[in-house]
């Protein structure tokens, strides 16, 4: 995914393409934010005071149908690829779909999953997947800044669930096209349409996995992997990609040593490695390049 | 259709017990404890601290580690899939991605995942 823009004029000139091409991966999140600065977020709000709604309802329902588009059937096929993923490792519909619907976190249920398979331990399992989740941490704290002043209260730790990369990567876009008191009914719906999905996406991946023939449900399986590969390839951040490539190195070997928590260990083993070397090396070799301190 | 019956019978058994669960719980309450804290730190925080570096760095490693897991030693079905074949289709699929400048993720993964069906045919006979 390029780089949001958050200068108001930027996106609208973009909301004439198709608003739906642009696919919300999957963990693109930090480095999309290095180019958000707290200023420009503050400037998006005084900037936008385009009436693209009349009402909150006309917001929400503006949401739902921003929602219909790639992003959100991307998402219905990660998890359609998740059920079926549940239903040939021997999982039972009910916990398959719960997990999406309690989670709503892709790259986490399938961590979950795997290090279940594994017979990796209830806490080791929640702290890898809280691991994953960390992402949301940073997608919310600069998406929230942006809603009105109002909406910004306790109700909002209820809407928050609905926070996922895709409805996220909408709604930053999309957020200065409008005015600050519509944003949130705005993200409620987009974000309830992209949950709502992900339930019967999953209960559907489950049923049919057993219920097809055999190639098919081997297209499913191999949908979320390849995902994640291929978001991989939009990220452009040299410390990230260093992260990626240790984390795919540490993967195997960690795994080779003890199954249980490899997951884990190869994440805070690879991804502190590769932070290290990019604050040693990498950034002061950018920083020389560019002819600064 | 017996196939299908049979698979719609025994789909919704119950298999997982307690502690499944209770890892289940476990993780949905620390995946909304990181939505809830970026909640409360909304505005508060810079994402450029170098806390919050080192948390991405973790988590693309950790989401690469499984990636690779995933692709060269599955568990269950796509180990079915000859190594060789797992690692060709992801080359096409990135290569698809790569070639399109505008780094359209639908038709990278619709290619990738059709050929996977292929091959499951291919295998069948």
């Amino acid at each position: 995914m390029s780089t949001p823009s958050t200068n108001p004029n930027d996106v609208l000139k973009r909301r004439t393409e198709d608003p739906s091409d642009r696919i919300a991966t999957g963990m693109d999140c930090p480095e999309s934010h290095q180019s958000l600065h707290q200023g420009e977020i503050e400037s998006s709000l005084d900037q936008a005071k385009t009436a693209r709604f009349s009402t909150t309802t006309d917001a929400f329902w503006g949401g739902v149908r921003d929602g219909r588009g790639a992003p959100a059937m991307v998402l219905f096929a990660g998890m359609v690829g998740f059920g079926a993923m549940g239903r040939t490792n021997g999982f039972d519909v009910w916990f398959t779909t719960a997990t999406s619907f309690l989670m709503f976190a892709l790259p986490g249920q399938i961590v979950m999953l795997e290090m279940i398979l594994l017979g990796a331990s209830s806490l080791t399992i929640a702290l890898a997947t809280s691991l994953t989740a960390t992402r949301f941490v940073t997608m919310t704290a600069t998406l929230f800044p942006m809603l009105h002043v109002r909406d910004r209260n306790k109700a909002l730790y209820a809407k928050v669930h609905l926070l996922a990369m895709t409805a996220w990567a909408v709604s930053l876009k999309e957020f200065a096209t409008m005015e600050p008191k519509h944003r949130l009914s705005y993200f409620c719906g987009l974000g309830l349409l992209c949950w709502l999905i992900s339930i019967p996406g999953t209960a559907v991946g489950f049923l049919i996995a057993g219920s097809v023939p055999m190639p098919v449900t081997l297209g499913l399986i191999f949908i979320n992997p390849l995902f994640f590969l291929l978001t991989f390839t939009e990220i452009k951040v040299s410390g990230y990609r260093l992260a990626i490539l240790l984390g795919s190195i540490a993967g195997p070997i960690c795994y080779l040593m003890d199954r249980d928590t490899s997951l884990l260990t190869a994440g805070v083993v690879g991804g502190t490695l590769a932070y290290w070397i990019d604050r040693k090396w990498i950034r002061r070799y950018d920083q020389v390049k560019r002819g600064g301190v | 259709m017996e196939a299908i019956t049979a698979n719609l019978s025994s789909a919704f058994a119950i298999e997982q017990g307690m502690w499944e669960w209770l890892a289940l719980i476990a993780a949905s309450i620390g995946t909304y404890a990181c939505r809830a804290l970026g909640a409360m730190l909304s505005g508060r925080v810079s994402q450029e601290s170098e806390f919050f570096r080192w948390l991405s760095a973790v988590t693309y490693a950790m989401v690469a580690a499984l990636t690779i897991r995933l692709i060269f030693l599955p568990v269950g079905m796509l180990s079915t899939v000859p190594l060789y074949l797992r690692l060709i289709i992801c080359a096409i699929a990135v290569g698809v991605m790569l070639i399109n400048p505008s780094r359209r993720l639908v038709p990278a993964l619709l290619i990738g995942t059709l050929l996977m069906v292929a091959v499951g045919i291919v295998q069948a006979f």
